[in-house]
């Protein structure tokens, strides 16, 4: 196992060694897949953005300066390439309708139908909140980043973030209920 | 603390990063206020059912591509390291080939400059020798006195005028440049290119054809300006 930190292994990178990527690469890539699945629901286009995530990282290696926190300038670099692949698509495809066709598509044994159920509602739920927020609660919930870091990403005050976050979980609980069949309050 | 305070800490109670005396106040005012109560408790579900979601693995493609990229970026790393070494080399040589000393180093250049110039010098006078300038100046003259008769025929006034002493350099025109010029000056509809046409200094290096030409058209001239201005030409080419 290799114990070099991720910053050290990023100088290297930039200095020439390209190949000490592949650590990082083993570190990160399932993180970021999950990041990019939260937030498309497509898995062969999260695996694409992935690679594309780290092609941008040797693109740009030349640059780092090791200010930030490592993982503060790899979501950096995710976030970018899902905006960038968002302006350059037309067609694309809403992310209800991708879980739809999920829905529609898997068949759910019988054993895990309830639990199934319950993630494809809260999938369905996290997708109807505006891209910000979702991108807030996915980073505070799933990929463990605090919100000092979160306001790091996205340039702006500790404060705000705690209210996206918040908002976001009080909009995603009402998307849950609605379609879980209950009235929102 | 008033509700508004206590759910601005509803976030950081849920994520963690609370200390344990705001835990503390949170707790204790919920117990006592039923609407911040029912807030946290939806909040807090959502919190907690978010995490049946599960991790997923990409395919193994993903490493798959992943490392061959990485191969194909090291490849052409070091294809342009090899590039570089060669430059480096080549400065090298020549580093090995420069004198040392500066006084030397301009002597040097001093020399290849006299090469240059020798060089230069000999490839010119060759150049010369073959006769190329000759041949383009020529083909040069053609040209322009190709375009000269095809600005005379145009039906603008301006592109007519343009064409009055475009290729007159001191070179003998050839016969149909100068049928056309004395037919201008014979015929034009505008006067104004009859009378430029006549300044055309290539009239007048003693063709006899164009003092004959003249004079007829002197004798057919309509405008008085014009007939002025020819009668003057012969004037001045009889005080010659």
């Amino acid at each position: 196992m290799n114990n070099a930190t991720d910053n050290h292994l990023m100088e290297q990178v930039r200095d020439g060694k390209v190949e000490r990527l592949a650590i990082i690469f083993e570190r990160y890539h399932v993180m970021l897949y999950n990041f990019f699945l939260r937030l498309t629901y497509n898995r062969s286009l999260s695996e694409d953005l992935v690679q594309d995530v780290f092609i941008r990282v040797l693109k740009y290696r030349s640059s780092y300066q090791g200010q930030d926190k490592f993982t503060i300038w790899l979501y950096k670099i995710a976030r970018n390439t899902h905006i960038d692949y968002l302006r350059k698509r037309k067609d694309i495809v809403l992310l209800d309708e991708q879980l739809d066709k999920i829905a529609s598509q898997e068949p759910l044994p019988p054993e895990k139908a309830e639990q199934a159920q319950e993630i494809l509602r809260l999938s369905q739920a996290l997708a109807k909140l505006p891209l910000k927020k979702r991108e807030a609660l996915i980073l505070s919930r799933f990929q463990d980043l605090k919100y000092k870091e979160i306001a790091e990403l996205f340039g702006c005050r500790i404060g705000t973030v705690k209210v996206l976050v918040h908002r976001a979980i009080k909009e995603l609980g009402k998307a849950y209920l609605e379609l879980s069949g209950g009235v929102a309050s | 603390m008033k509700c508004n305070q206590i759910k601005e800490k509803f976030s950081d109670f849920l994520i963690g990063e609370i200390d344990e005396i705001k835990r503390k106040g949170i707790q204790e005012h919920v117990t006592v206020c039923n609407s911040c109560r029912e807030e946290l408790e939806t909040l807090s579900a959502i919190w907690a059912k978010l995490g049946v979601l599960p991790e997923e693995q990409p395919s193994n493609n993903m490493r798959t591509r992943f490392y061959a990229t990485l191969e194909k970026y090291k490849k052409s790393l070091e294809q342009e390291k090899e590039r570089f070494h060669l430059g480096k080399l080549l400065v090298g040589w020549v580093e090995r080939w420069m004198p040392r000393r500066p006084v030397f180093q301009f002597s040097f250049a001093l020399l290849l400059l006299v090469v240059g110039l020798a060089a230069g010098y000999f490839f010119h006078s060759s150049w010369q020798r073959g006769g190329e300038i000759a041949e383009l100046r020529q083909e040069v003259l053609q040209i322009r006195q190709i375009a000269a008769l095809s600005l005379l025929r145009q039906e603008s006034l301006n592109e007519r005028l343009k064409a009055v002493g475009l290729n007159s350099r001191g070179e003998q025109p050839d016969e149909g440049t100068l049928a056309s010029i004395l037919r201008t000056i014979g015929s034009d509809t505008d006067i104004y290119t009859r009378m430029a046409t006549l300044d055309d200094p290539y009239l007048f290096p003693g063709f006899s054809i164009v003092k004959e030409e003249l004079a007829q058209s002197l004798s057919e001239q309509t405008s008085p300006l014009v007939e002025v201005a020819l009668a003057l030409v012969h004037h001045i080419e009889h005080l010659k």
